[in-house]
């Protein structure tokens, strides 16, 4: 679920729902936390994060088929 | 089921920008300016959307100052590069004249284009090669458009998809769209029309194949302005030739030429001859010339490919991050940071996105941002050309079309509701099913026909068989596909659109005897200097026509 929203941070202002690109939280509801809808289809781009006028209200949480792959420091 | 298309509406407007990321935007404050009415429709919303949504941090662009006044090295340099090929020299002349007022237009607009007070050119070329694209801090780039344009009166719809043009054969006036909100028809009326749709992601499968919305590029850039263009007989070119690029594996982004680091293997070994330590001017170019390492490595044992940025002080450490940051890769460096994954001290596996391909090709546009239909204007990805090919072509297409908006009348109201019960039908099938398959299975079933018949093994034969499933699943998506709500139905109809641009990729590669690119013809394994010439379909009374142009490779002074 890459959106993660904190219920007791989130102003349920709407913004993150209002600029996600892909439309992830279609169907929420102005005045209510907004509902992640559609995970599948975020782009993990941060638009909702940035957008957000509440630090730490909501977050990206990368699923783990796009975890980065490095080598271990020797 | 509820009937989610219960409301219709008219607009009425001089121009119609459809897709609002960088060129839609430039070309919808050029047309305000010079006068006309102009409506944006976005499909998501306009201070995210497009593939320059978070921002960009390289803007290719040719400063008198810094080139000096001679224009022709930097052509040369252009028709070697990735985006030069298929464009004829009088295009790319007009591309890089026009850049450098559009860049300062950029800065005084607030985009910083100077970096500590100096134009700083980097990344995308050769050691030694001509430097052509300035580095940028494009992170807020969409808000300031957005401004510029909501300034001179453009009005802009969010969440609103095109999905078709009306036409009457030889000119474009207006289209049709659905509002995702709440799944009402808009009938735009439009004297003239600009695409400005961006690229074609998920086409082929993403490199996390459970993870579709994974692309280098915005996922929801699908090719709609290509497949609307097509489908009301507009001329697409270069279709057949592929794009690949790389970047961090599993995570896919774009960014790869601000990467300062070394390419090496896993004993540190660097792969390629150019660098041997990190560099933020060239970065490690061998990945844009010798895409198929990554692969040959794995397949001789050598691999994987480390991005490896040991070495770079903290200045040029955050003189990196700042550029990666602007591009947009916020969400990226975040996770790293997260992870404890330390930038100097992992070296970072990097792949081609090789199943990621899209055509360069699209919507073929001239130097004036022209279609070959009347009324119908393009620019940016609807062939491909980065963020500064945006902004260069909305500007001339904005320009131009709000011209042709000034001496031309509205389509006839008749003719333009005769093409409208047809897109009626489409969206009232799709949403007025109960069962049947979601734009989901339609688009995955179309990203395994396209990998494993269009990908990068062709040939005449597997060509013709992946063309006919492609057939079976359009059946299968215009008669039984389902949406259950608006959302889902903008979704369905990107499928549909999906549908219509991988057809052309199967007949303009069946055509293309030879192998050239990414396009690869197994069964003519070489590239055939005969065949250096534009493949050009057009729709011709409901049959897609081929064409084989000469490109004018003469000089322009």
């Amino acid at each position: 679920m890459p959106p993660v929203i904190a219920p007791d941070k989130c102003l349920s202002c709407g913004e993150c729902a209002d600029v996600c690109p892909s439309d992830v939280f279609f169907g929420s509801k102005k005045g209510e936390i907004p509902v992640v809808a559609y995970p599948n289809e975020c782009w993990h781009c941060n638009a909702c994060v940035s957008a957000c006028p509440h630090e730490g209200s909501i977050k990206l949480r990368i699923p783990l088929p796009l975890m980065v792959l490095y080598q271990e420091s020797s | 089921m509820k009937d989610i298309i219960s409301k219709e509406k008219h607009i009425e407007t001089d121009v119609l920008c459809i897709g609002g990321g960088i060129a839609g935007l430039m070309a919808a404050i050029r047309a305000a300016e010079c006068g006309s009415r102009v409506v944006i429709a976005e499909k998501s919303n306009i201070l995210y959307s497009g593939s320059g949504g978070l921002g960009n941090d390289h803007f290719r662009c040719y400063i008198p100052e810094v080139h000096g006044n001679d224009i022709e090295p930097l052509i040369d340099e252009f028709q070697r590069g990735q985006q030069g090929g298929l464009r004829p020299r009088s295009f790319i002349l007009a591309w890089l004249e026009r850049s450098y007022e559009i860049m300062k237009l950029w800065d005084r607009w607030g985009i910083p284009m100077r970096y500590q007070g100096r134009y700083e050119f980097a990344g995308h070329a050769l050691p030694g090669h001509i430097l052509m694209s300035l580095h940028y801090a494009g992170a807020h780039q969409k808000k300031i458009l957005t401004e510029q344009a909501v300034k001179r009166g453009v009005e802009i719809l969010n969440r609103v998809m095109c999905f078709d043009l009306f036409s009457n054969g030889r000119a474009i006036g207006g289209a049709t769209a659905i509002n995702q909100k709440d799944g009402e028809i808009l009938m735009i009326e439009s004297k003239s029309v600009v695409l400005g749709t961006g690229g074609v992601m998920r086409l082929y499968p993403a490199s996390t194949p459970a993870r579709m919305f994974n692309t280098r590029l915005s996922p929801t850039c699908v090719g709609d302005g290509r497949a609307m263009a097509y489908r009301a007989g507009a001329e697409l070119a270069s279709m057949e030739i592929p794009l690949i690029r790389c970047g961090p594996k599993f995570f896919a982004r774009a960014g790869k030429a601000t990467w300062a680091g070394v390419l090496r293997d896993p004993t540190g070994r660097p792969v390629g001859p150019f660098v041997t330590k990190p560099d933020n001017k060239y970065g490690d170019p061998v990945v844009d010339i010798y895409q198929d390492i990554f692969v040959d490595y794995k397949k001789s044992g050598k691999g994987p490919i480390y991005m490896d940025c040991d070495g770079l002080s903290d200045d040029e450490l955050e003189y990196m991050l700042h550029w990666l940051r602007n591009e947009g890769n916020t969400s990226f460096l975040n996770y790293l940071e997260e992870e404890q994954i330390d930038i100097r001290k992992n070296p970072i596996e990097f792949h081609t996105y090789e199943n990621e391909l899209f055509p360069r090709g699209g919507v073929y546009y001239n130097e004036e941002g022209k279609t070959s239909l009347d009324g119908l204007y393009a620019a940016g990805d609807e062939f491909f050309g980065g963020i500064s090919g945006a902004a260069v072509f909305g500007w001339i297409a904005g320009e131009n079309a709000a011209e042709y908006s000034k001496t031309h009348d509205s389509m006839n109201r008749a003719s333009f509701e005769s093409q409208f019960p047809e897109t009626r039908e489409i969206m009232r099938g799709l949403q007025g099913r109960r069962e049947g398959p979601n734009w989901e299975e339609g688009n995955v079933a179309i990203q395994q026909i396209m990998w494993d018949y269009a990908g990068l093994v062709r040939s005449e034969t597997l060509l013709n068989a992946g063309l006919q499933a492609l057939g079976r699943i359009r059946e299968k998506a215009y008669h039984t596909m389902v949406a259950k709500n608006p959302h889902e139905l903008m979704r369905a109809l990107e499928v549909l659109n999906l549908i219509e641009i991988g057809e052309l990729i199967f007949i303009t590669a069946r055509e293309r005897k030879e192998t050239r690119g990414k396009h690869i013809r197994v069964d003519y394994p070489f590239t055939n200097p005969i065949l250096e010439k534009l493949l050009i379909v057009k729709k011709v009374e409901g049959k897609p026509v081929l064409e084989w142009r000469e490109m004018k490779k003469m000089k322009n002074k």
